[in-house]
């Protein structure tokens, strides 16, 4: 524990990911910095596009590798897994480092029990037995909320309720008590009572276990309730980051705020029109110049010299607080306010 | 599982009875005298009566079809020809051969080469698909592509001609086609059938290989693949237990159609390799307007095609447990 | 591609089978494989097979130059038998086949030199006939054994000619069950009767026919007329297993797929002037394509070297590559069939003499010819009989070898003195590829004479049946006929005299002519066959005059066979190879 209070658990430095299409090269992650220690949970927001699954893809090795060129350094606990070979990915994966998929109907194997999908797993890294890898499942499907999970370990996926899919994943991903777990938007095809279950699963293992979380979302209200910090992402590329509080609180970048007014507010009115970013994500086979929010940005013209349109702007982090954005820090308060201001009429 | 096939077998029951009944009546549809066939030159119109009466073909079409009916469920007397057992399909017209004892006679030839064809062509197409699969894009991947897109436009009496008179004629490497019973000399049952099981699979395995390609290559970009990887399974592991799993269900699909073509007899090859087989039994039945011969031949066919459609049903449900059989 | 030799028979033009018909498979049955630079046939030596001695009808067989015994002969046919009981053999590969295992009164001895002989075969001589052919004996050779040993006796040649009549006999040929003196009621002897025109007596037979018949002792070298043991006739079943009187016995049989022959050791060579036996074995194999065993022939490998044809012909995709390959044509039997195709006009529907004329000096036989595949598979006809029949006179009545390719203006001048200029005519073919080109050809060479033609295609399958109706509303049509035994009456009486017109009948023509009639019938009574042949061939021109068919080809059958075969000839007699006359090379 002492080692990571000086060096991060995670650590992802200036990542880039490109594809290359037969239309051009598709800049998927470009230059994506952050760290992640242990028991903490990061949130990471965006639109679909911005790059935030396909970070989490290449952190476990899961991207193509023929097609993709990759650049930077992602260090688990100071190994560095971009330079690792498949069979040293092969034996963190599920193991030091687990994923939970945001479809569990489409990520389960619809061929092998929910129980062999779980006790592979564990013989696959731990190298116990046929029946005590059973046991174990079974033990899983319990911890998650599986009732009889004696019996229901021996059904497919299509056998099981959608709530209950996504428990047998997660108990799937938590079965070799992985110290980093990647939730990939895993409440999103959820209701709202079974998401809130799951979540308070996931906090409850992360305090038993003190694993470090990855939360991939859209959904800001979930951030609010299960991240510390927050990291935002927009074609790309991180746009602004912080502690949980910070970022939601105190947005400092303008897709920051556009998130957060297309969000509903529970305090607020229920006749408050919504006030969703018009335009579309940017196609990152062609991004915009300069700052990739820019054609969409309500303050692009309040900066001088065009500069939003041709020049990128730097992410200084202090303290783990950063934005991206020309826009200077003291004019922020007084627009986004006005911002807010027009939103309540 | 009972139950789906008890219900499937009657009902596959019930379409060899239609398809029997609808051959014998298709077969009298167009003005047709089989008696013509056995009677020599100067055909007097008594001798062609007496023909019709030995044949059993003086009766009305339904009487016809009811004895034939009941022949295959009770047996038959024929008179001269002796008591023909359940079930009795009835003797040629042409060389007065029980037609179900010829089956039974031609169809182990028939198995051997579609059996051994298949082994080829599965091994080959699968493989070659499977390669492509992996390469996707690379070389090994477009020379297996073209490889079988040229296979698949050869023709049998092309390639099997040239075949023949170079690998067994000139160079001698190949023996003559020819059948041998396995249980007799399996050695001699394998090399007479090689060059026909080699020759016959090359037009199947194109189809084959581009069908695992397309296949793996879409279950290797399922979610549930990439779990399987995310969960730290080796490549191996992932791409035969998850992908191919996947893969297989349409594979089946198609290789118990062309299998039941097959038992069908394969009219080309048969003729090319000059073996006597239950294609070339089905042609000369047509030409020689053998109507026993030929109902027997047709629910051979109809049956072998119905069967193997029932079996990749429960094969298929073995593959994927989504799938229930009632 | 033509599959099935039924199929094939009536493809070719001829109601079910004689032995001819079966032939030009491989020769007509492919397609346009140029035959132009293969040598014609043309000329080939007309035959002349008569009567012979008491003298060469005694054993044993004149030995073949060179020949010595032992081996096994090899075949790759592309049909089994459908029926080996003789009574029902009457496709010419069925009698070919069961040569060397079945014997007759009377059969057809091949000398040294090619030259055919009718003689007495189980008989001491060729049979002699009184009453000007109405009664014919025949004295059965001493020796004579089935294969279990016993005695072949002259019960079993009555009880042969008796089976005859029983109602599973139906597919052999019927001339002697309608000869034979009441043999109209018999109903055969499996119910205890006997037929009374055929006397026993010691060791001599006789026959009783309604009608003098002074060919009848050709008629019965027809296989169908080969004798069945009586202790030992299975009736229907006797057809999947004969009993050999020959030298050779059948030893194994998987029906559609081999048989097998090995000696008969109560077989005396002694008895038999016809048969030599010099091979230990023959081994029949089945199920290969004209295309498959010409292949194999060439190669020449194993067991092939020792292959002999009997229905397998070079195929048509082979033949220009075997007849101009000095090496292979060597192993080429090469000879002209029995067969003439040709195409009867109907003279109920064309009843002008001149517009028959017409058609016939307009025909297009040199197209045709190109269209079947040159001249190394068939020769152009001008008369009825092949010149292989014994009886053909060499004439050509309407200009066909100054111009083969026929005479429009010629066929112009006739008509329009006819008053018939655009006369219709409607012309009935077998679907095909072939048929359908050649149907044009004949089209177009007979709209350029003046004639309106209008062509039906007809489906195989009816096609006889349909030409075969009196009423059947065509004026011309494909069809052919070979002779069951070499002489004109098996060819004129069936197909032009006017006594043999009705439904089913082959007189397609419906030719009823007075003269014509009364020179069949006079010619049919001649014994002396020098003489009876010089009336046929006056017969084929009488009836060539009336123009009531346009002759358009005999066929040329290719046999070609392995390097290690020793004496392949053609047997005359049964238009066949001549099994018997074979020997391994060593």
């Amino acid at each position: 524990m002492t080692s990571t209070e000086q060096q991060p658990f995670l650590s992802v430095r200036d990542l880039k990911v490109h594809f290359s299409t037969e239309d051009g090269v598709v800049k998927a992650v470009d230059g994506l910095s952050f760290d992640l220690a242990k028991g903490q949970t990061l949130g990471i927001v965006g639109e679909s596009g911005s790059g935030k699954s396909v970070t989490n893809l290449t952190i476990l090795g899961l991207h193509d590798r023929h097609r993709t060129a990759i650049d930077g350094e992602i260090l688990l606990d100071g190994t560095d897994l971009l330079t690792s070979t498949e069979r040293q990915l092969e034996r963190l994966r599920g193991n030091k480092m687990a994923m939970i998929f945001q479809d569990a109907l489409a990520s389960l194997s619809p061929y092998h029990t929910v129980g062999t999908q779980i006790s592979e797993v564990y013989r696959k890294h731990t190298g116990a037995s046929k029946r005590e890898s059973r046991t174990r499942a079974v033990e899983m499907l319990r911890r998650v909320g599986i009732p009889q999970p004696d019996i229901r370990v021996d059904d497919y996926p299509h056998q099981f309720s959608g709530g209950m899919r996504q428990r047998a994943m997660i108990a799937m991903a938590l079965v070799c008590d992985p110290e980093l777990l990647i939730a990939d938007e895993p409440t999103t095809a959820l209701d709202v009572t079974v998401q809130a279950q799951i979540m308070d699963l996931l906090k409850d293992l992360q305090q038993e276990f003190g694993t470090a979380i990855v939360f991939i979302t859209h959904d800001l209200g979930v951030i609010a309730d299960i991240a510390d910090d927050v990291l935002v992402m927009y074609g790309g590329r991180c746009v602004e980051r912080g502690t949980k509080q910070e970022v939601l609180r105190n947005p400092q970048h303008p897709y920051t705020l556009g998130l957060l007014s297309s969000m509903p507010s529970l305090e607020g009115s229920v006749d408050v029109p919504l006030n969703p970013i018009p335009g579309s994500p940017p196609s990152l086979l062609n991004p915009p110049s300069g700052c990739r929010f820019h054609p969409r940005c309500a303050f692009a013209e309040k900066v001088p010299g065009g500069l939003c349109s041709t020049e990128r702007p730097a992410l200084d982090v202090v303290d783990g607080r950063g934005s991206a954005c020309h826009l200077p820090m003291d004019q922020r308060e007084e627009f986004f306010a006005d911002f807010a201001g027009s939103r309540h009429h | 599982m009972p139950r789906f096939l008890a219900r499937r077998v009657l009902g596959a029951l019930v379409i060899l009875l239609i398809i029997s009944a609808i051959t014998f009546w298709l077969f009298y549809a167009i003005p047709r005298d089989p008696a013509m066939m056995s009677c020599g030159k100067n055909c007097t119109p008594e001798n062609l009566a007496q023909i019709r009466r030995n044949l059993g073909i003086d009766e009305p079409i339904t009487f016809q079809y009811w004895h034939w009916l009941v022949g295959v469920f009770a047996g038959r007397d024929y008179g001269g020809y002796g008591y023909c057992d359940a079930p009795c399909l009835g003797y040629s017209f042409a060389n007065r051969e029980p037609v179900f004892g010829t089956i039974m006679d031609r169809l182990p030839l028939t198995l051997s080469l579609a059996f051994g064809a298949a082994v080829v062509f599965l091994i080959a197409g699968i493989g070659a698909g499977m390669i492509a699969a992996v390469k996707q894009g690379k070389a090994l991947d477009k020379i297996a592509s073209s490889v079988s897109l040229l296979g698949s436009s050869l023709q049998i009496y092309f390639v099997g001609y040239i075949a023949m008179y170079f690998l067994v004629a000139k160079v001698g490497v190949l023996s003559q086609p020819s059948y041998t019973p396995i249980t007799e000399n399996p050695a001699a049952w394998f090399s007479g059938l090689l060059l026909p099981w080699l020759v016959l699979s090359i037009i199947f395995t194109a189809n084959y290989t581009r069908m695992t390609r397309s296949q793996l290559v879409e279950q290797l970009s399922e979610d549930y693949v990439r779990t399987a990887r995310a969960k730290g399974l080796s490549q191996w592991n992932v791409f035969f237990r998850f992908a191919w799993r996947g893969a297989m269900g349409p594979i089946v699909t198609v290789f118990g159609i062309d299998l039941g073509t097959l038992i069908g007899g394969a009219i080309i090859t048969e003729s090319v390799f000059s073996l006597q087989g239950i294609g070339r039994l089905a042609l000369q039945s047509v030409d020689q307007s053998d109507l026993p011969m030929l109902l027997g031949v047709t629910l051979l066919s109809a049956g072998a095609i119905v069967f193997f459609n029932i079996a990749v049903d429960a094969v298929y449900a073995l593959i994927d447990p989504r799938i229930r059989l009632a | 591609m033509s599959f099935s030799r039924r199929n094939f028979m009536i493809a070719t033009g001829v109601v079910a089978a004689s032995s001819t018909v079966l032939t030009a498979c491989g020769g007509s049955g492919g397609g346009s494989s140029s035959g132009g630079d293969a040598p014609k046939v043309t000329g080939s030596k007309t035959m002349d097979i008569p009567v012979g001695t008491k003298a060469d009808s005694t054993g044993p067989a004149p030995e073949v130059a060179g020949a010595t015994k032992g081996g096994t002969i090899y075949s790759l046919e592309q049909f089994d038998m459908d029926h080996l009981d003789p009574a029902q053999i009457y496709v010419s590969t069925e009698g070919a086949i069961t040569v060397p295992i079945m014997r007759g009164l009377t059969g057809y001895k091949i000398d040294e030199k090619g030259g055919v002989t009718l003689v007495g075969d189980a008989a001491t001589d060729a049979g002699t006939s009184k009453d000007g052919g109405k009664t014919w004996s025949f004295t059965l050779k001493d020796g004579l054994k089935w294969e279990d040993g016993s005695a072949v006796t002259t019960d079993d040649v009555r009880h042969t000619f008796e089976r005859l009549f029983a109602s599973f006999i139906t597919e052999g040929p019927r001339y002697v069950q309608q000869w034979l003196e009441g043999g109209e009621k018999y109903k055969g002897p499996y119910d205890g009767k006997s037929l009374s025109s055929v006397e026993v007596d010691g060791k001599t037979v006789t026959f009783r026919l309604n009608e003098p018949r002074g060919d009848f002792n050709y008629t019965l070298a027809m296989r169908g007329y080969a004798l069945v043991p009586k202790k030992h006739d299975t009736k229907e079943k006797y057809d999947k297993r004969p009993f050999s009187c020959g030298p050779y016995k059948i030893a194994s049989r998987s029906i559609g797929k081999s048989l097998t022959y090995t000696r008969n050791p109560h077989w005396d060579p002694k008895t038999d002037a016809i048969r030599n036996n010099y091979p230990d074995k023959y081994v029949f194999e089945f199920g290969f394509q004209p295309l498959a065993a010409t292949d194999r022939y060439i190669a020449d490998k194993g067991n092939d070297q020792y292959a002999v044809p009997i229905f397998n012909e070079v195929a048509a995709e082979r033949i220009a590559q075997v007849l101009t390959n000095a090496t292979l044509k060597k192993r080429v039997l090469t000879q002209v069939d029995t067969v003439t195709y040709y195409w009867p006009i109907n003279t109920t529907r064309i009843k002008d003499v001149k517009v028959r004329q017409a058609i016939n000096w307009a025909w297009p036989h040199q197209q045709l010819q190109t269209i079947r595949g040159g001249a190394s598979t068939s020769e152009i006809a001008t008369t009825i009989l092949s010149p292989v029949t014994p009886g053909y006179e060499k004439f050509d009545l309407y200009g066909t070898t100054k111009k083969p390719g026929g005479d429009p203006a010629k066929a112009k001048a006739l008509l329009k003195e006819a008053g018939k200029v655009g006369q219709k005519l409607v012309i009935a073919y077998q679907q095909s590829d072939n048929a359908v080109k050649q149907a044009v050809a004949i089209k177009n060479a007979l709209e350029a004479a003046g004639f309106t033609v209008v062509n039906k295609q007809i489906d195989k399958s009816t096609f006889y049946t349909q030409i075969g109706k009196i009423d059947n509303g065509y004026d011309l049509f494909a069809a052919g006929w070979s002779p069951d035994w070499p002489n004109g009456y098996s060819v004129f009486y069936p197909c032009w005299s006017g006594e043999n017109i009705g439904d089913g009948r082959s007189n397609y023509a419906q030719l009823d002519d007075t003269s014509v009639n009364k020179a069949i019938n006079t010619a049919a009574t001649i014994t002396d066959s020098e003489k009876a042949n010089k009336a046929w061939g006056a017969v084929d021109r009488q009836v060539m005059e009336l123009a009531p068919v346009v002759p358009d080809y005999h066929s040329i059958r290719n046999w070609m066979y392995g390097s290690k075969v020793g004496n392949v000839v053609y047997d005359a007699g049964n238009t066949c190879v001549a099994l018997c006359k074979v020997y391994v090379k060593k």
